[in-house]
């Protein structure tokens, strides 16, 4: 804990200031704000990629709206469970009344989240469940509906190939939740016809760029015939994508979460690749959004938002065109993320570019 | 390390003659290669599919770089970790300074080597003239090299130059351009250790850095100088990762250190010092890459293959600690032997 005071003096180094999103918003008080003043955390486990900076912008955005929230801090574990444990006593003996946690180490930082709630702390881990229970370990738990994006995935390869096919599935890190979750909600929906040709429960690429091109190689190599590839990080796959030209085959149907890279790969290449479908579901930055919106009711005496779950909304479909046409803006970088409420061109700010 | 001296030594007398024989280690690789093509040919032909080649040789040729790079360092005793942190810095500079734009690449590839020389000088510096312990001052100088990285990139991926994709991914007959840039690194190695007074004393010195001294060889400028020509090939693997891989994370380096050290020891460099095999090297990291693209195409989970390379590691010790065993005791017979007739 008096470790934690130290700390603090980095916290502060990366505290966002108000007067950035201030600009942006105060036109009305939304109905999640309410009357009592209140100090908001946004605390992440790593900080260090483009999704990240997003997420903590639109954080930030978010956390603007409220005029009672006087105060605004950011902490960045870095990946380091130890620092991110450290972050949380830090807020915690600073006495910010509300904090909202993506919990990467998952129940590791469990503990520390639970002294933050005995201690009065208003305490809302989203997106990576860190285990316990709402009220006894922590304020509420927001988490996100990975389920229901692969349910959407699965409908739509309903639609494009209703006499089944093969199906490859990539994902994340071995035996993550997020893949496991989104492999259930594929199977909800599609039946035998759809052969799953990855290894159980799915192709294990870290979400790494490189390590995805060399397993998807290999798996163009063994399948003759993939019909539909399915990933839920989009964007590792624009360098990956090119290897079905080395085999001279289309690039096939592809589910999976937007991207502006992706887009603009897509736009680039759907000529060349008679089979290249493209259907994405919104890459939910918007989950911290959610979050935070429940954090400062609960800390501000506001009406809390009447959605506990962040479902992301389905956002592209090059077939249909519906709820959008797959939308490339060269003039932005590759990297942020069109189907986030943040402003485009805010966006492409927090991503340094 | 005896034997070793005595090599070197020797070696202006006998070097073309030698140079034609192949070594132990060179067998050993050739042959498991070639054992393990045949293997894939049987249970997976897909993974020597040309196409199953084209997309896995790029990553070969990038272990081989690095290895060749930390081959050196092991040439002289020393084990540099501070390899991710090159390799990430390399690749994070290349993508984010050029900012996209072809006309900024050559400048951002400059500074690229800039900072390489300048961290090998530093880790030569530490390990070589102030005799630190080579891994620690290298896990410093990796820590300092991704503090590097964060502060070019914010640890944001970026997207590559099409001019970097085009140098670094296109092909010429079929042969992708990096695996040209592999060999052609080898070959520069091979022949500068090989073939010229500065390789042959860098060998000599990596052997027996005591006698390399009494015979008047300035150890510690050479022991130092494999620092920065470590990071120098870390720095063209990076440049090449940035190109062939579209949206490389700033954490490129980081799968490549237990690779590097793999292939060093698979091509018989010993890890005590002395001669390297720059083409076994080659070799073992085309070997060592094969090894995964045959575990993926049978259907291995990827999370295995840290696991076989890990393996393939210790065969390569395990390989080479036998010989040695056998080589001293037939050197302890003869010299006994030698002794008995001098009486």
């Amino acid at each position: 804990m008096f470790k934690a005071k130290t700390m603090t003096a980095a916290c502060a180094a990366a505290t966002l200031t108000m007067a950035l999103a201030a600009t942006t918003v105060l036109a009305e008080t939304p109905s999640w704000c309410g009357p009592n003043q209140a100090s908001l955390a946004l605390l992440d486990g790593f900080g260090g990629n483009s999704w990240r900076l997003v997420t903590t912008a639109s954080g930030a955005e978010e956390a603007a709206k409220c005029p009672s929230i006087t105060q605004y801090e950011y902490a960045d574990g870095q990946g380091d469970t130890q620092k991110a444990i450290s972050d949380i006593n830090s807020m915690a003996a600073r006495g910010i009344k509300a904090m909202v946690v993506f919990g990467d180490a998952g129940p590791a930082v469990l503990p520390a989240l639970t002294n933050a709630h005995r201690a009065g702390t208003i305490v809302v881990p989203y997106r990576v469940n860190v285990g316990g229970t709402e009220g006894e370990n922590y304020a509420k738990f927001i988490g996100s509906s990975f389920v229901e994006d692969g349910v959407s995935w699965g409908n739509w390869i309903k639609e494009v190939l209703p006499e089944g096919g093969n199906v490859l599935f990539l994902s994340g890190p071995a035996g993550n939740s997020q893949g496991v979750d989104e492999l259930a909600g594929m199977k909800q929906v599609l039946d035998d016809k759809y052969v799953f040709i990855n290894p159980e429960p799915f192709a294990v690429t870290n979400w790494d760029p490189s390590l995805t091109q060399q397993v998807l190689s290999a798996e163009i190599a063994k399948n003759d015939k993939i019909d539909v590839i399915v990933s839920d990080f989009g964007p590792s796959l624009v360098g990956a994508l090119p290897v079905f030209a080395e085999f001279g085959r289309s690039i096939p149907a592809l589910a999976t979460s937007d991207g502006n890279s992706l887009s603009c790969f897509w736009e680039q290449n759907k000529d060349a690749n008679p089979d290249f479908k493209l259907f994405t579901v919104a890459t939910g930055n918007d989950n911290v959004r959610l979050a935070v919106q429940w954090a400062v009711a609960l800390a501000t005496g506001g009406t809390p938002p009447t959605d506990e779950i962040f479902k992301a909304p389905v956002f592209e479909n090059s077939v249909s065109g519906t709820p959008n046409p797959v939308t490339c803006r060269p003039d932005l970088p590759g990297s942020i993320y069109l189907s986030a409420e943040m402003a485009d061109d805010a966006q492409a700010k927090a991503v340094g570019q | 390390m005896a034997q070793h001296t005595q090599t070197a030594g020797k070696a202006s007398l006998d070097l073309d003659l030698r140079s034609f024989k192949p070594t132990r280690g060179f067998v050993t690789v050739v042959v498991s290669t070639l054992a393990l093509l045949l293997v894939c040919v049987i249970f997976a032909p897909s993974a020597v599919s040309a196409g199953g080649l084209a997309g896995s040789l790029p990553f070969a040729a990038i272990i081989a770089i690095v290895g060749l790079g930390q081959m050196l360092v092991v040439q002289q005793g020393g084990f540099d970790l501070s390899l991710a942190g090159g390799v990430s810095l390399a690749v994070v500079i290349t993508t984010h300074l050029s900012g996209g734009d072809d006309a900024q690449l050559f400048g951002a590839i400059g500074l690229a080597f800039v900072c390489a020389v300048v961290a090998g000088l530093v880790n030569g510096i530490l390990v070589g003239v102030l005799r630190l312990n080579a891994i620690v001052a290298t896990i410093g100088m990796n820590a300092l090299l991704y503090g590097a990285v964060f502060a070019v990139s914010g640890g944001v991926p970026r997207i590559t130059t099409p001019l970097m994709a085009e140098i670094a991914g296109g092909k010429i007959m079929g042969i992708p351009h990096s695996v040209l840039f592999a060999l052609a690194i080898m070959l520069i190695v091979s022949f500068v250790l090989k073939k010229t007074v500065v390789g042959r004393r860098f060998e000599a010195i990596g052997a027996n850095p005591a006698a390399a001294h009494a015979a008047g060889l300035n150890v510690r400028l050479y022991q130092a100088m494999a620092y920065v020509f470590a990071q120098l090939h870390y720095c063209v693997a990076g440049i090449l990762i940035s190109g062939i891989t579209r949206e490389p994370t700033a954490f490129q380096g980081d799968s490549l250190l237990l690779p590097s050290v793999a292939v060093v020891v698979l091509a018989g460099t010993s890890l005590l010092g002395g001669r390297g095999f720059p083409i076994s090297t080659v070799i073992a990291a085309f070997f060592l890459n094969q090894l995964s693209q045959f575990a993926l195409a049978v259907g291995v989970p990827f999370s295995a293959q840290t696991i076989i390379q890990a393996l393939a590691l210790v065969f390569g010790i395990g390989v080479y600690s036998l010989r040695w065993k056998q080589a001293a005791t037939k050197r302890a017979l003869k010299s006994k032997t030698e002794e008995t007739d001098n009486v």
